[in-house]
């Protein structure tokens, strides 16, 4: 853990500045600490990477534009990906680190680490998580990322055109799988539809012989999945592996390479922010264009949420240091308060009072391994 | 049918466990030493196999480099990380908190080398073609039941009939008389962690193809390693295997009655139903105190 702390910090720091100085002097300089609370370890690390990669191009961009008189220093701390992780994780940052701006992920990290985050004042920006209690969280708890109530309502129009209207779901149990049966209970109805099977569980499984079984039995047109983490290759693989030959569904959750890799994931049917990289737009251009030229692949969703999530505190930040105020929780609040519209990755972000971001969806469907938009 | 199928299902889920779960329950059972680092092994033998696979090796030159490393991390463990515990009257704590650190590095060695994402070893034996009406059965079935019942028949009869498997047998209950047997316990443990090692390496091969890998699987192999330990008796090779066949049968069974949510807990609860009626699982021997 110290380790994975010292290289995040120390590359952050590296990125913040042309100079390899010392972290401890430059902290002694002084410095904006930043907290991240990402599954670093685990079954769920692969997002850790993924999600710190998008704000590492955002400390660059922010470093080279000199936006802050003082360096950006990240710190980050593992959630493991549960509540438990969350809790202490953010017990850290907010105490020990005295970060004033926290990014995390994951509806149940999200919601455990909320109340601690909140006592202390500590901005906690998701760009990961998409169960639906995270709108209103808290008044420090902003989403750059649409719930997934706003998914599954992407979803119903094409199911109906599609005519899959008999759905089984599969779902993690806990906010995010509880989340999405809620949507799909009352969503289908409406466009004629039923879920005709609903199979909880719990996140640690790893074998899904028995629900393919049950899924099976159940005689969908559909098959729904909502879950997170290695766990989805291992459902994906395992569904088609027993003999489910009906279209598979997901979330945005399935957008990471793992799980777009897999042979079986061919034809997986996502729904997701829409991600137009062709945008003309001064800050998607180059957003797009060096993360190529950094990482030769395209980005996805949740690089460009977590990009946006950094570039708001740079933003907020700046207009704070103008201003000649403290960078602090409180005053990043009400200075998020007082601009409300920012300039973003995919267009301008204007956030509602719920700590929500209103965008535009889209259906892709993974071709090749790769996510391609159908509607 | 859905009964006949998840009993098949079962059956596969549990021979895959029966093997996971035997290397561990034969260290334990001859040398007493608590190897957590088993599910390390387990991990490191599946990645190795992914390798060659990914290399474009047959899978048998995969299969036997897993061997070959699954054997040098027990060897690795017993001469370098247990034996200089032992030697200073290290307690079992120590050698937990020891084995439990090296389980660490190996995952973090494993998250370098081949990312923290899920990973698996296409095999054309695990689709599952339709049987009967209703029933899907992948070939991969097949080959983990006569695997499993092929190994456990040559350890068996490895440990019932030469004399090298006697001594492990008689490892753990007196090591002084095996040297007045001509016997070197310290031989004999090399041999318990090289085998129960190389007991990893089937397991590990199948879960790469069916389930798939990921840098932490360590640990859920120690799940059901240890589960499978209790249950069949500490330290019985064939009570972990036929263990590990019962959890793996339980757990697909129970969502025949049970909401799916059961289904890892149903493994849990036949342990903690042995824990309190049979603490000495089924083929372990009570000890009276």
């Amino acid at each position: 853990m110290l380790h994975r702390r010292s290289l995040l910090a120390a590359t952050a720091l590296g990125l913040a500045s042309p100079l390899a100085a010392p972290r401890l002097a430059r902290a002694q300089a002084g410095s904006h600490v930043i907290g991240t609370l990402f599954p670093m370890a685990g079954p769920n690390a692969e997002y850790g990477g993924i999600f710190t990669s998008g704000i590492q191009l955002a400390i660059e961009h922010i470093t080279a534009d000199k936006w802050l008189q003082k360096p950006i220093e990240l710190r980050a701390q593992d959630s493991q990906g549960t509540p438990q992780g969350g809790a202490v994780g953010m017990t850290k940052l907010a105490n020990v680190d005295r970060a004033p701006y926290v990014l995390l992920g994951f509806t149940g990290v999200s919601k455990a680490a909320a109340p601690i985050g909140t006592r202390n004042k500590v901005v906690m920006i998701n760009g990961g998580g998409v169960g639906p209690d995270l709108a209103e969280l808290s008044p420090y708890f902003w989403n750059v990322i649409p719930l997934v109530n706003q998914e599954v309502q992407a979803m119903l129009p094409w199911l109906q055109a599609q005519k899959l209207l008999k759905i089984a779901l599969v779902y993690v149990d806990d906010p995010l799988g509880t989340g999405v049966l809620a949507e799909l209970k009352n969503g289908l109805p409406g466009i004629g539809g039923q879920l005709v099977g609903s199979f909880s569980i719990p996140p640690a499984t790893q074998q899904f012989a028995a629900i393919a079984a049950r899924v099976r039995d159940s005689k969908p047109d559909a098959v729904y999945f909502a879950s997170y983490g290695a766990q989805q290759s291992q459902i994906v693989k395992q569904l088609r592996d027993n003999g489910i030959s009906q279209p598979l569904l997901t979330y945005s959750g399935g957008s990471i390479p793992s799980v777009q890799a897999l042979p079986e994931a061919e034809g997986l049917v996502l729904s997701g922010q829409a991600a137009d990289w062709t945008r003309d737009d001064a800050v998607t251009k180059r957003f797009v264009t060096d993360w190529r030229a950094k990482h030769n692949s395209e980005p996805t969703a949740y690089h460009q949420n977590y990009y946006n999530g950094m570039r708001l505190f740079g933003l907020l930040a700046q207009g704070l240091e103008k201003a000649g105020k403290p960078v602090d929780g409180e005053n990043l609040r009400e200075e998020w308060l007082r601009v409300k519209r920012f300039a973003f990755v995919g267009g301008e972000g204007v956030f509602e009072e719920r700590g929500t971001m209103s965008m535009p969806m889209q259906i892709n469907q993974v071709r090749g391994g790769r996510s391609q938009k159908i509607a | 049918m859905l009964f006949l199928q998840l009993l098949v299902s079962g059956i596969q889920t549990g021979a895959i466990y029966a093997l996971t779960a035997a290397g561990f329950a034969l260290i334990f059972g001859a040398t007493r030493v608590f190897h957590v680092a088993h599910g390390a092994a387990f991990a490191l033998a599946g990645y190795s196999f992914l390798a060659l696979s990914q290399a474009g090796f047959p899978w048998f030159v995969g299969a036997g480099a897993a061997l070959v490393v699954a054997v040098a991390f027990g060897l690795f463990m017993d001469f370098l990380v247990y034996r200089p515990i032992q030697r200073h009257e290290g307690s079992f704590f120590t050698v937990f908190v020891a084995a439990f650190g090296m389980s660490i590095v190996v995952q973090s060695l494993i998250e370098l080398g081949f990312g923290r994402g899920f990973v698996v070893v296409a095999s054309p034996l695990t689709r599952a073609h339709e049987v009967l009406p209703g029933l899907y059965l992948a070939d991969i079935f097949w080959v983990a039941v006569g695997v499993a019942l092929l190994l456990f028949g040559a350890v068996t009869l490895f440990l019932e009939r030469t004399r090298i498997g006697i001594g492990l047998r008689a490892l753990s209950e007196n090591p002084e008389l095996l040297r007045a047997f001509g016997l070197s316990s310290r031989r004999l443990s090399m041999v318990a962690f090289g085998l129960g090692s190389a007991l990893a390496v089937p397991g590990a091969v199948l879960t790469a193809m069916t389930s798939g890998l990921q840098p932490a699987i360590a640990a859920q192999v120690m799940l059901v390693s240890l589960a499978a330990a209790v249950v069949g008796g500490i330290g019985s090779l064939r009570g972990a295997a036929l263990a590990g066949l019962l959890l793996g049968v339980v757990e697909n069974l129970v969502v025949s009655v049970l909401d799916t949510q059961w289904s890892a807990a149903a493994g849990f609860v036949v342990l903690f139903a042995f824990i309190l009626f049979k603490p000495s699982g089924l083929f372990g021997q009570a000890v009276a105190r």
